[in-house]
């Protein structure tokens, strides 16, 4: 196994478009930095317009911990998107190109070989959404400096400082968890469709209809719980003024479950496919 | 060696494959010939294990880790990887020796250069075909399947590739199961043929006896042929170099002979060996 992972590593790293990808996801958090330093204050000035007739506000509301929560909700479409595309690709390209068939003529089982891409995919992720906390952190922190967190989720709620950040690190952590999940499920789509360009629409299918029915109220409390769209959007539940750490730790749990549900049934499915 | 016995295979669109059965043994080379679709394709899938038969069942004796390697329609490659970086992959995952002297020694077997360093994208056709061979090759299986190896190469490249073919039976006694459309270089390489037309092997047996019990025009190329009066005899269609004979195989020796005592000198005599005759031969 340990020899599939190094030759997917390599291909992942000789490939242009996985820098491609890189590099989308850091024009995304340029152009919100680009944005927030010439509109920010503007724009939350609008927003707290009524708020500063009541109150006083002590520092700059438009900080680095802002900085970084406009980053993370990039989570919602932006970054599962790209994710998507490039970790159907690891299967999608093998058809492709023909080498697929190529592996599958040498001494590699198949459960192997595919259960390799399901885990170079979650490697990929979680090196992605890091590399993505990490330079935000830096840039943000270093343009923009240190503040108390302001968010509205239904209602305005304030976090101070070193609060923030914390919740902050968990949301990344959290939204993680929901980046594997759209990359376990776009490898499982590229094995049963094989063409790349109808996997990247079925992607993009799947994460819109997963955003739709987040909002949708489907009836049954089990389903409204533990549904996997109902799933997708815990890392938001970290910026409520009161936060339910528990339910927090149960959804990821269960999105967990999903992603290993979603690799056992790929990984059946690919194995009893004939290749070619 | 290996063995495909009774394979039947069905598609939406069709039969591909109905009750055939096919045998090679160690240091042979088999042909396969057959017309688009005729299942060629999908035979060799299903003797490779990609696909799985209906009916039927595929024999393999051997204890190495890899008893079956090949090339199937076109070869396989990471296209933005060099030719060692391929190899070290396809090495690699399969727990082949993949050391630097091991991936050098299997490009110099098949003719490829050790200096090239660029992606296999700005590889020709024929260096694609020989990488694909030293990727079969990895792990020495004891039975090569090559569908189409010469497609789309040039008269070198499939003088060439038909050398490293010859040479890999020969010296390293591997089972060769190769199918092409050229069927002046399967006649020359081939121990043993057989014919597939629409998923039933029509024809088979040794090459000289599919030539010698099948096959009826002989070119011969000598000067002042247009002359010759033994040809008189036979249905002759000639030609701007050669001449096309229409005659049995056992008639051959005679006709040279003839043609030597009249002062002239025969250089080539080649069997027209054209699929339309081998499976119309087995229809009629």
């Amino acid at each position: 196994m340990r020899a599939l992972l190094r030759a997917e590593m390599l291909k992942l790293i000789k490939q242009s478009k996985t820098y491609y990808a890189l590099a989308a996801i850091l024009v995304i958090e340029l152009l919100i930095f680009i944005t927030a330093y010439y509109q920010g204050t503007t724009i939350l000035d609008l927003l707290l317009d009524n708020l500063k007739q009541s109150f006083y506000f002590e520092g700059t509301l438009l900080n680095g911990n802002l900085i970084m929560y406009i980053v993370l909700n990039s989570l919602w479409f932006n970054v599962p998107l790209i994710l998507m595309i490039v970790t159907s690709g690891l299967v999608t390209d093998e058809y492709k190109d023909g080498t697929l068939q190529t592996v599958m003529l040498q001494a590699v089982k198949k459960w192997k070989f595919i259960l390799a891409k399901y885990i170079m995919a979650v490697l990929f992720t979680v090196t992605v959404i890091a590399l993505m906390m990490l330079t935000t952190f830096i840039l943000a922190y270093s343009i923009f400096g240190k503040g108390d967190l302001v968010v509205y989720i239904n209602t305005l709620n304030f976090f101070k400082s070193a609060d923030a950040f914390r919740r902050i690190c968990w949301a990344f952590a959290s939204g993680t968890v929901a980046m594997v999940f759209y990359s376990v499920a776009s490898i499982t789509l590229a094995i049963l469709i094989k063409d790349s360009a109808k996997t990247w629409i079925a992607a993009a299918l799947f994460l819109i209809i997963t955003n739709l029915l987040l909002k949708v109220d489907l009836g049954i409390s089990a389903l409204n719980a533990y549904f996997f769209p109902k799933l997708i959007d815990t890392w938001q539940q970290l910026f409520y003024f009161e936060t339910n750490w528990l339910a927090i730790g149960l959804n990821n749990a269960v999105l967990l479950l999903y992603c290993l549900a979603l690799t056992v049934a790929g990984t059946y499915l690919f194995n009893k496919k004939d290749i070619g | 060696m290996l063995t495909g016995n009774n394979l039947s295979k069905s598609y939406a669109s069709g039969k591909a494959l109905d009750d055939v059965t096919i045998r090679l043994v160690p240091g042979q080379i088999c042909g396969l010939l057959g017309r688009n679709g005729a299942g060629k394709s999908t035979l060799f899938k299903i003797l490779c294990g990609l696909i799985k038969p209906d009916t039927g069942e595929v024999i393999i004796n051997s204890q190495r880790p890899k008893p079956i390697g090949g090339i199937i329609e076109r070869p396989g490659l990471y296209n933005y990887l060099n030719a060692y970086d391929n190899l070290k992959i396809f090495a690699g995952i399969q727990g082949a020796p993949a050391d630097a002297g091991s991936i050098n020694q299997i490009l110099t077997k098949v003719g490829l250069p050790l200096d090239r360093k660029d992606p296999v994208r700005n590889f020709s056709l024929g260096m694609k075909q020989r990488l694909g061979i030293a990727i079969a090759l990895l792990n020495n299986p004891q039975c090569l399947v090559l569908d189409e190896p010469f497609s789309g190469l040039d008269p070198i490249g499939v003088t060439a590739l038909v050398n490293l073919i010859v040479s890999l039976a020969a010296n390293d006694h591997i089972a060769i199961l190769l199918s092409s459309h050229l069927m002046s270089e399967i006649s020359k390489c081939c121990h043993y043929l057989y014919v597939i037309d629409q998923g039933h092997i029509v024809n088979s047996g040794t090459t000289n006896q599919l030539i010698s019990e099948h096959i009826h025009t002989f070119s011969i190329t000598a000067n002042n042929l247009q002359t010759a009066k033994t040809l008189q005899n036979y249905e002759v269609k000639h030609g701007v170099n050669d001449a096309k004979v229409i005659c049995h195989a056992r008639d051959i020796p005679t006709l040279l002979q003839s043609l030597l005592n009249e002062g002239i000198e025969v250089t080539a005599c080649t069997p027209e060996l054209t699929l339309e005759e081998l499976i119309k031969t087995t229809a009629a």
